[in-house]
């Protein structure tokens, strides 16, 4: 026997997913995340796995990256630039996060300015080397490096580099035959864009982070050797995509949105199953809310991402918005006498009121158990009581203040609740230039189907799904990750200036590039390649990606092209202008090598009626009503139930309001939708 | 009852939510499609809603100074176009100044909206458009004399009719810029995002109905409002005055005084600057629309920022400012620099008055300038006529509890800065270095935050410059014995000459930091300075750990460790 691990780790739980490789069955757990330490945390829901001694692969997010950047606990780094851009990291884009807000402090670089250090050598915008490295002053910056004495780590960003890399690279070998002990990131390695800051950002924070995500994953991998024996553990990547522990060292900046992938892929994956293609995916946790889109079957890449405001990291990485928005996200009231939900959370420690465990400020999860949503005795399966007088008693504060009634007060905290993730919702359609209508709603996390129903009346949709295995989702996704590599360059090219042959070359070497990590990884085989391009209008600011269906630029090649932006522009934007000289900004290859996936199991379907296990009373909008409880294990395909009713499971549960009704499919996934008319 | 008024304030919040996240849907259909980079980089635009009576309602985090401005604009715009002559599908295109605009580039672009042939409110767009026509590319023309030199006028009209571009209204326009590919699109874009909030709100008024909408947008007016009061009440009762200056006009070598009384008494408060200077002959001039959004805009500063941004808030802030006055001007004076620069001034001169009521909120002052760099020339590299406009980022001025951010927007903008690696690729220069001048932050217990440095080198064969900018003499201001920050300049090199002068001396302009028209030929060299912030209380106060700090970093030199002692 050999089973597969998904962990994820999360700010209140950690999750295991394990799957059969030979029965392919699936079996679910979950364990408090310890703050600190997030290895301990695994070690501990390890532990509680009887068969694991027979665990050949463990796949995991990983939080480390994300949070060694959050908590400002990386490395000490030399950044080394052209002369006369020392200060690019600092000077940063010049605007400001908030407005009327004489209190805010500009964000830090990863980087102290007295680390950042200049050579003479200069490229231009095409790529020609104006003025060669000069070598003494490398050599100066080095001894400068050297009796500093605490450099950790070395990073590098040399203006247009992208371009052409030459510079870069002679800096590195010598840097390197320097300070063989430490970690160099280069800028045509990290990120081969334009843009200095956000290049420079990105390389920067790949070095930052390289020692620490180096000595944990390390430790982590030998604390699960021991627990465990051998397993092959691999990191899933902020693009969705699992490497190895050794790759993940290589470049750490790709793994700093690690963990929010898991439920991206996991939803994927069921639509590949129930034949949906296109999702919002709405992962409610404790602490906060991952939104994210899913079209035609693939998840949306982003490269804007910012760990923290103004600190971009602009690898290529799975297209997820995160809130402060969770089960464990704070009811206050601010000075004007307004209700306020989050985004302060109780997280794992204290946590919510009613987790027993401290709390003293109501949360959503409070409020959700007030209105009888969430069931006392079967939180966690009914490993973990909960203490509903306290949630009350919390939530009664609140009330009084508001004058209104105790269901009225928890009422409106999840009203507001829900409203920030509205906002969530529809920033990533609009960004996207996506209609509502095509997409249903996926929700997963622990706290994602409670407000599933909420959400899908608030955002007038019309179906949402709630998967099998919500509680667990994303390290049940984890399970099911392939290997992809994804690599991007910026290539600045107008229609009427074009080289066909630099762009073929580019596109080559972009395409070598990403087998060669592959294999190094020792992916080999059936590995399917998607070349992409970054296009528009010359002049214009945001691209448009298109793949690309051939690999030689031609006359030809490059006309279908040009007519294929053309249209796309008028799909998406509703107009075009014909004949327009169209820029190429970036280049983008992914390769994947598809590995084997855990097997969702068909249900049974029965001709009899579900039964409800229980009568609750819970409040809804218009008040309360007696409402029949359900166990999703004993659903069967083919049920159908009507509103309302609660169907609760072992780490989440569904809250169907009475307008509303709910189908379980073959797989056991349930979709929820208005009640139709009979 | 107060059950019931509570249950209001929940929807009331919810309601809030909603509108600013329809403000910021339509910022983002904005910044994607638009053309100007001073849209898409730079982000000069503001999004919002208003109601039926011409209220601002609900507005994302846009530019500051299009915000304060946006009720005026609403309110002139439907004195010319009569609610009555309103059909569904219209938008309405407008940048009037004297006809509540704020400068000639600002476009606002309004649709109203029905529902079940209902009036019930507006969808407004403003943003600032890179090129209007005028006797310079970009409008900032630092020696126009009338507006009628800084770009096309569009007083109200219709650019949509039900639904249908108005051909003769776009034909006209667009055949007044020198760049009318990029004004299409930057218009377009403004109407994508004006249609998307048109129909958001209409599901937004269906949704909750009418009446309840209305009660509940009034409530939210009426919360904000109360929210203000709440804060001026902290104010100590009293007149509160202060005074700065414009170094020059661009056209006479003279300084323009701006003077405030400010009045505050209980929960209100009277912004007067009748003890100003008269209007000027050059573009530095201040319209209504500047002078209610900079009073505004500083008011904003010194109070809370969760209380949501709507007319409400401004009901209890009265603004005195008779025309005539360099800060609210009679048609036809030149206007372009009196909304980047003069604002700035009109709005620190309101924080520094009340400084001393509420010494804990204020804060010194910014370097006061977005250095506007407009140049347009052949580009032989890309084969095209380029048009630029760029802008430089001063530093903060220190304040009660921290140092003044470096390289950041002075107080009215938002905007990010050109990327060097996409500035090269499109334009005829090299960038030498960007970079910080040490000692430029103004001492103080709190420093303001640095002077940024741009040095660059012309490769076109020539290009056409204009500049609109100031505190290039008057330093900028710190506050209780904090120091002033570095002042801000352009310098230029000439090819084969080693001396740097400023535009006065090299091209015999009258002022070196408001000028149009100089020429600049392939080999030269320029120096902008974008100035530093003011200090906030006495040097002497500094936590060593900070000025230890400071020198590690090289923000300040040993020179200017000294000023600590």
């Amino acid at each position: 026997m050999s089973y597969i691990l998904g962990i994820d780790v999360g700010g209140t739980f950690t999750d295991f997913v394990a799957y059969n490789e030979q029965s392919r069955e699936v079996t679910v757990w979950k364990d408090f995340s310890t703050p600190g330490d997030p290895s301990d945390g695994i070690l501990n829901g390890l532990k509680q796995f009887p068969r694991r001694n027979e665990i050949s692969g463990i796949r995991l997010g990983t939080t480390i990256a994300t949070n060694a950047i959050l908590e400002r606990n990386g490395a000490n780094v030399a950044f080394v630039t052209t002369q006369g851009f020392r200060d690019v990291p600092f000077i940063q884009r010049g605007n400001r996060r908030f407005h009327f807000n004489s209190r805010w402090v500009k964000p830090e670089p990863l980087l102290q300015r007295a680390n950042s250090f200049e050579v003479i050598e200069r490229v231009d915008c095409e790529g020609n080397i104006i003025l060669p490295l000069d070598m003494d002053s490398l050599r100066r910056v080095a001894d400068r490096i050297a009796e500093r004495g605490d450099i950790k780590a070395i990073s590098v960003c040399l203006l247009f580099s992208y371009i052409n890399p030459q510079n870069e690279i002679t800096a590195r070998d010598y840097l390197a035959s320097r300070f063989p002990d430490l970690p160099i990131s280069i800028s045509y390695d990290v990120l081969p864009k334009w843009k200095e800051y956000e290049r420079a950002s990105t390389t920067i924070a790949d070095a930052y982070v390289k020692p620490i995500v180096t000595d944990q994953l390390g430790e982590l991998e030998s604390r699960i050797a021991e627990a465990v024996g051998a397993a092959r553990v691999v990191v899933t990547k902020s693009n969705g995509g699992q490497t190895t522990v050794a790759g993940a060292c290589e470049a750490p900046v790709q793994m700093t949105l690690s963990g929010p992938t898991g439920g991206v892929v996991a939803a994927q994956f069921i639509g590949s199953v129930t034949g949906e293609k296109n999702f919002v995916t709405i992962d409610m946790g404790g602490t906060s809310t991952d939104c994210s889109l899913i079209v035609n079957g693939t998840a949306s890449l982003t490269t804007d991402f910012e760990v923290e405001w103004g600190i971009p990291i602009q690898v290529p990485m799975l297209d997820v918005r995160t809130i402060g928005a969770g089960g464990g996200s704070i009811a206050w009231i601010d000075k004007g006498g307004l209700l306020r939900v989050g985004p302060q959370s109780a997280r794992s420690r204290p946590g919510p009121i009613c987790y027993g465990r401290g709390g003293t400020e109501p949360t959503v999860t409070d409020a959700n158990l007030v209105l009888g949503r969430i069931n006392p005795d079967n939180f966690l399966g009914g490993t973990v009581a909960l203490d509903a007088d306290g949630a009350r008693a919390g939530v009664k504060r609140l009330a009084e203040r508001l004058s209104l009634s105790v269901d009225d007060a928890a009422l409106a905290v999840i009203k507001i609740v829900n409203n920030n993730m509205v906002g969530a919702v529809r920033s990533v359609l609009i960004e996207k230039g996506e209609s509502p209508d095509k997409f249903s709603l996926m929700f997963f996390g622990g706290a994602g189907p409670v407000h599933a129903c909420d959400l899908l009346k608030d955002l007038s949709m019309s179906r949402a799904i709630i998967p099998v295995h919500p509680g667990q989702f994303s390290a049940f996704g984890f399970t099911a990750t392939d290997a992809r590599v994804d690599r991007q360059r910026t290539v600045q090219m107008t229609s009427n200036r074009m080289d066909h042959g630099r762009a073929t070359q580019h596109l080559k070497e972009l395409e070598a590039d990403c087998l060669a990590q592959l294999h190094a990884q020792g992916f080999a085989g059936d590995i399917s390649v998607e070349r992409r391009v970054e296009l528009r209008y010359h002049g214009q600011n945001y691209e448009l990606s298109l793949p690309l269906r051939f690999t030689i630029f031609n006359d030809a090649t490059a006309k279908e092209l040009w007519a294929g932006f053309d249209k796309a522009h008028e799909e998406r934007f509703g107009f075009n202008i014909p004949g327009e000289f169209i820029e190429i900004v970036n280049f983008n290859v992914t390769a994947v090598k598809r590995l084997s996936k855990p097997q969702v199991p068909k249900l049974a379907r029965t001709s009899f009626a579900p039964k409800p296990i229980s009568m609750r009373s819970v409040g809804y909008d218009e008040g309360r009503h007696d409402t029949p409880v359900y166990r999703r294990e004993e659903l069967m395909a083919g049920d159908t139930i009507q509103g309302p009713a609660v169907i609760e499971e072992a780490v989440s549960l569904v809250v169907l309001h009475p307008d509303q009704e709910l189908l379980v499919d073959d797989y056991g996934n349930l979709h929820v939708s208005e009640r139709q008319a009979r | 009852m107060q059950g019931r008024h509570a249950k209001n304030m929940v929807q009331m919040s919810i309601l809030d939510g909603r509108l600013v996240q329809i403000a910021k849907e339509m910022g983002i259909t904005l910044m994607m499609t638009s053309y100007s980079t001073i849209f898409n980089e730079g982000l000069d635009f503001t999004c919002g809603l208003a109601d039926a009576k011409g209220n601002l309602i609900g507005t994302g985090d846009f530019q500051p100074s299009m915000i304060g401005g946006l009720p005026l604009v609403i309110q002139t715009i439907t004195q010319e176009i009569p609610v009555e002559t309103l059909e569904e599908g219209d938008v309405i295109v407008h940048n009037d100044p004297y006809r509540g605009g704020m400068h000639t580039p600002e476009h606002t672009f309004i649709q109203p909206v029905f529902v079940d042939k209902t009036f019930v409110g507006y969808s407004v767009a403003i943003g600032h458009v890179a090129e209007v026509g005028g006797m310079v590319p970009g409008a900032f023309a630092g020696e126009a004399t009338e507006i009628f030199h800084e770009g096309l006028r569009v007083p109200p009209v219709k650019i949509r009719r039900r639904g249908k571009d108005v051909e003769d209204i776009w034909r006209l326009m667009l055949a007044n810029y020198r760049t009318p590919r990029q004004n299409f699109g930057d218009f377009r874009a403004m109407i994508s995002a004006v249609q998307l909030g048109e129909q958001r709100m209409r599901a937004l008024v269906t949704e909750f109905g009418l009446d309840r909408f209305t009660q509940l947008t009034d409530s939210l007016l009426d919360y904000s409002e109360a929210r203000m009061r709440a804060e001026l009440k902290e104010f100590p009762n009293g007149c509160y005055s202060f005074e700065d200056y414009m170094e020059d006009d661009g056209i006479e070598k003279r300084r323009y005084k701006i003077a405030v009384d400010v009045f505050v008494q209980d929960d209100e408060i009277v912004v007067d600057f009748r003890r100003s200077d008269k209007q000027a002959k050059g573009p530095i001039n201040g319209v209504l629309s500047v002078a209610l959004s900079a009073s505004y805009n500083a008011i904003l500063h010194l109070t809370d920022p969760s209380i949501p941004k709507n007319s409400g808030c401004f009901r209890p802030i009265r603004v005195v400012a008779p025309p005539g006055l360099v800060v609210n001007a009679n048609y036809p004076a030149p206007e372009v620099g009196g909304n980047t620069e003069t604002h700035i001034r009109i709005c620190y001169t309101v924080i520094g008055a009340l400084a001393a009521a509420v010494p804990e909120r204020a804060f010194a002052t910014d370097g006061g300038t977005h250095s506007n760099f407009l140049f347009g020339g052949y580009n032989a590299r890309t084969e095209e006529y380029v048009v630029c406009y760029d802008l430089s980022t001063p530093g903060w001025g220190g304040r009660s509890h921290a140092d003044g951010n470096s390289a950041c927007n002075a107080i009215n903008g938002n905007s990010r800065l050109n990327p060097v690696e996409v500035f090269e690729t499109r334009f005829p220069w090299r960038i030498d270095a960007h970079e910080f001048v040490s000692d430029t932050g103004g001492p103080g217990e709190y420093r303001g935050g640095l002077a940024l440095r741009k040095k660059m080198t012309c490769l076109a064969e020539e290009l056409t410059l204009s500049f609109m900018s100031d505190r290039q003499e008057l330093a900028p201001w710190g506050l209780f014995k904090g120091q002033a920050g570095g002042c801000g300049s352009l310098h230029i090199k000439r090819s084969g000459s080693q001396d740097w002068k400023d535009f006065h001396q090299d091209s015999g302009k009258v002022s070196a930091s408001k000028f149009s028209n100089a020429k600049v030929y392939q080999g030269d060299q320029v120096i902008v300075v974008a100035p530093g912030g003011g200090g906030y209380g006495d040097s002497r106060k500094r936590d060593p750990e900070a000025i230890r700090k400071d020198l590690a970093a090289g923000w300040i030199t040993e020179t200017g460790a000294a000023t600590y002692r």
